[in-house]
């Protein structure tokens, strides 16, 4: 039974990842990402469960808080785009270009 | 019985919400499909006996975040003519399907490989708010600690970012 | 065997003195000078005390009984292979100990005259430098008891040569005349070192020094033997400027007039000689590489005697000659008359450093005027450098009781007496023509009325620090020849005797009758050669217009323009077709490829580097599935 959770996480991942690979739109990027944090919280309480123990529940809560900051950061630099280039494109930030 | 029965309701519920982010055209539609998908892990969550997990996944993730995203999404209104035009969408889709099922084969094969346990709700001394804050302020105080470092730094960051332009124009 | 340390010193004081030489001038070229007395004096210290050491030496050896008459000093391996190693090895025999005795002595006089000549010469502490560095090279040369060594030597006065010849280095000329010296050295180079190499393959695997060569010469087989001989031969003719390699010689003039003579007479060219005399015990198993040898040094002193015949620049006369006597040399060793060979090689070092010395005091009195035609009648403003050139060229010449007489004649008597007629005659010949262009020179420059008033005005007797190395040159050019008085005249050859023990010789036995024609041709031939001389250039004649053969050989009979024309332009076309035709598609085509590579390179990862965060998580994507392949793989799963 405790491996249906893990196909579930690393469907749910896997999802993220195309969602990061395949979305511009830089909201759906970003929730893509919280999807794959989720993933991986799905796995850490899963297998928290299978070995009774809570170590999993502390890292799910210690990825919630990071995710949170994440989403405050990157809110903030969303509005910033918006504002600057109008725009919710990730193609364009492209300083990167070699 | 019941138990299996919601998890395999809930996993759909998931998965569809899922699948909704990643295809819906516009970020509001996208986002309103993962706040689904985010409740139905909390679902899980609580099928897995994690009792303050599925508080704060309710609480924060499905509650402050989305809010917090869905505010922001609607601050900017964003009309259809703003969304970028996504022309190569479904050839990344199939293209990443590709890359990635060696990745998510090695997962399952992995996942597969674990010992069967037995996943029955256990009521007492686990997953509640007593037993992971004695093992959080116990065990894990540093990292906390650290965490708690980092929610300020980014808090700072999120003002400076955010006022710094609207005090320039 | 015993060790004799002062032995590695003899080459090493030199040596060292070039390096502080180096070092001091080096330091001081820019700004400050350091006196020339200074550098003078260091620079004569190391030569000197090398004389000492040489005397020492021969002194050492004398007190051994004749059969065990050698010392060694091996002061380090210098280098080991497989079975074979090398040491920094030292021998010194009767023949190194006679060589070290004269290059040490001519050497040492040849400085001190050096501080005169090169007063007020910027170069000053470069020029006895380099002086030091050749010295000491031609003591390796001498001392080394392996070819080895002895090549190390060999190089390095090849090298100094070109640093000195060159040393005037702001005139093309001179550059070009250092050059050529050093190339053509370089072509016989080659030839010494195949010949080594051959020389190894045969015999060398029981030790490469001259003892263990000596013992195992026999082993040689007739075809390998002939190839070694003939091929350290052809080393010989770079060295030592013979036929077809001479042209280096004459051009080598471009020097300081000090370097002439110390290139002329002490090292370098009589490096070729020693060489052949060192392998005697090769030569004398092959009679025909010997007879090769003989021919060659003959035709050699014929040529060279008829290009000086005609020449105009007293140095280029003298440097002739020098070509003509090392032919002599080569046809006494090449006639197994190797101690003869030596002999002349000892007189010939003094006369000829005396020569060169006597024509730097008149280049120098007459503001460095080379043309004789533009001397004349020098006899009463130059009396001391008159008296000793006087000696000198009647050495030269073979006049009877001096030097080159003794020597020259021993050569052509053994070449008769081992039945080369052919050689004895053109030798005779020979003879009388080098005592009519040595005196032809000598009647131009000093008698006669002066050609040039306003350089004969001006001219006046060098100091005493080069007329001095002068006098004591002339004394040894007037007596050094009764160290080795023939038999007949109830002398003892004690240079013969001393050689005996180095050199694999066999006297030859021939009577009185042999003897007396040898010394009454010779005589004759001088005689002749002086008179006719005395007849067209005692009284002061004015400088003739050659023509027909005479300007031929006047102009060397083009031999340098034929060797630009089949050896240089051929070898300039070819390197042209080169550079156009192959090097740009073979040679360059790797070269270009890596910046090509590195180009393409570049243009890939720019393409790769589109700088999309989305792409730069695609290949994030794709490293990890590869990655989750080969772990699948791995585990079997």
């Amino acid at each position: 039974m405790i491996e249906h959770y893990l196909f579930l996480s690393v469907i749910l991942f896997c999802l993220g990842i195309l969602g990061v690979i395949s979305r511009r739109n830089v909201f759906i990027v970003f929730m893509a990402i919280e999807l794959m944090l989720n993933a991986a919280n799905l796995g850490f309480v899963a297998l928290a469960r299978l070995h009774v123990s809570m170590d999993g529940h502390v890292l799910a809560m210690l990825v919630m808080a990071v995710a949170a900051a994440e989403a405050a950061l990157a809110l903030a630099v969303v509005i910033l785009l918006h504002k600057h280039k109008g725009k919710l494109d990730t193609n364009i930030f492209s300083l990167l270009r070699g | 019985m019941i138990v299996t029965y919601m998890f395999f309701g809930f996993a759909l519920l998931s998965i569809l919400g899922a699948l909704g982010l990643i295809l819906f055209k516009h970020p509001m539609n996208g986002a309103m499909s993962f706040v689904v998908t985010l409740i139905s892990l909390a679902g899980m969550y609580a099928l897995l006996s994690a009792k303050l997990i599925f508080a704060i996944q309710l609480i924060v993730y499905a509650g402050a975040i989305m809010s917090l995203i869905l505010f922001i999404i609607m601050f900017l209104n964003i009309q259809a003519k703003d969304l970028p035009d996504e022309p190569g969408r479904w050839f990344y889709l199939g293209g990443g399907i590709v890359v990635i099922s060696p990745i998510a084969y090695l997962l399952l094969k992995m996942v597969k490989s674990l010992p069967a346990g037995d996943t029955g709700i256990i009521e007492q001394d686990f997953g509640g708010v007593k037993e992971v804050g004695q093992l959080l302020f116990r065990d894990w105080l540093l990292p906390f600690e650290i965490v708690s470092i980092l929610l300020l730094v980014a808090l700072v960051g999120a003002v400076v970012l955010a006022g710094k332009r609207g005090a320039n124009t | 065997m015993e060790q004799t340390t002062y032995l590695g010193f003899i080459p090493l004081l030199p040596l060292a003195g070039a390096l502080v030489l180096g070092v001091m001038h080096v330091a001081t070229c820019q700004g400050n000078r350091i006196a020339e007395k200074l550098y003078g004096i260091l620079g004569c210290i190391g030569p000197v005390l090398s004389f000492i050491l040489a005397l020492k030496l021969f002194f050492s050896l004398k007190g051994l009984p004749a059969p065990d008459r050698f010392l060694t000093h091996e002061p380090f391996t210098w280098f080991s292979v497989g079975d074979l190693t090398v040491p920094m090895g030292f021998l010194a025999d009767p023949l190194s100990s006679l060589m070290l005795l004269f290059v040490t002595f001519v050497g040492s006089l040849i400085h001190v005259y050096s501080i005169g000549y090169m007063a007020g010469d910027k170069n000053f502490g470069k020029f006895f430098a380099y002086l030091n560095l050749f010295l000491g090279s031609m003591l390796i040369l001498v001392l080394g008891n392996s070819p080895l060594v002895m090549f190390v030597g060999w190089e390095g006065v090849g090298l100094c040569s070109y640093l000195l010849i060159s040393f005037y280095s702001e005139e093309r000329e001179n550059v070009v005349a250092g050059n050529k010296a050093f190339i053509v050295n370089r072509i016989g180079d080659l030839g010494f070192v195949l010949g080594m190499a051959f020389l190894f393959w045969g015999i060398g695997a029981d030790g490469f020094d001259y003892l263990s060569l000596k013992a195992n010469a026999h082993n040689l087989t007739p075809a390998l033997g002939i190839t070694v001989c003939l091929l350290l031969f052809v080393g010989a003719t770079g060295k030592s400027a013979q036929i077809p390699l001479y042209v280096w010689l004459p051009d080598a003039m471009a020097g300081p007039t000090p370097v002439s003579a110390l290139i002329h007479a002490a090292t370098m060219v009589t490096a070729g000689v020693y060489m052949v005399a060192r392998f005697s015990f090769l030569y004398i198993e092959v009679p025909v590489a010997g007879t090769v040898v003989a021919w060659i040094g003959i035709l050699t002193a014929l040529l060279a005697a008829v290009f000086g015949m005609f020449q105009n620049d007293i140095k280029k006369i003298l440097a002739y000659s020098t070509v003509s006597q090392l032919g002599y040399m080569f046809a006494g060793v090449g006639v197994a008359a190797y101690s003869a060979g030596i002999f002349h090689v000892f007189t010939h070092a003094f006369f000829k450093a005396l020569l060169f010395l006597g024509a730097g005091s008149v280049i120098l009195a007459l503001h460095h005027q080379q043309n004789i035609w533009k001397m004349g009648g020098l006899k009463k403003k130059l009396p001391i450098t008159y008296g000793t050139v006087l000696v000198g060229s009647l050495a030269l010449a073979g006049c009877p009781p001096f030097a080159g007489f003794f020597s020259k004649d021993e050569i052509l008597f053994s070449a008769l007496a081992t039945g080369h007629t052919g050689i004895w005659f053109i030798g005779v010949i020979v003879a009388g023509m080098t005592a009519y262009y040595t005196f032809r020179m000598f009647f131009v420059v000093f008698h006669g009325t002066p050609r040039d008033r306003h350089s004969y005005d001006h001219a006046q007797e060098s100091p005493r620090v080069m007329t001095i190395p002068l006098i004591v040159l002339a004394i040894g050019a007037g007596f050094a020849g009764f160290l080795n008085f023939p038999a007949i005249f109830g002398g003892h050859q004690q240079v013969s005797h001393w050689l005996a023990p180095s050199l694999a010789e066999h006297h030859p036995d021939a009577g009185l009758g042999v003897e007396f024609l040898a010394i009454g041709g010779s005589v004759l031939a001088f005689v002749i050669g002086i008179s006719i001389a005395y007849r067209k250039f005692f009284g002061g004649a004015e400088e003739p217009v050659y023509r027909g053969f005479c300007k031929f050989a006047a102009n060397k009979f083009y031999v340098d323009e034929l060797y630009a024309t089949i050896i240089v332009r051929p070898y300039r076309f070819i390197g042209k077709a080169i550079r156009q035709m192959i090097e740009p598609y073979i040679t360059d085509a790797p070269a270009q490829g890596v910046p090509w590579l590195y180009r393409m390179t570049g243009w890939v990862f720019k393409v790769v580097q589109v700088g999309y965060v989305r792409v730069y998580a695609i290949y994030m994507v794709i490293g990890l599935s590869i990655m989750s392949l080969l772990i699948s793989q791995s585990l079997n799963l």
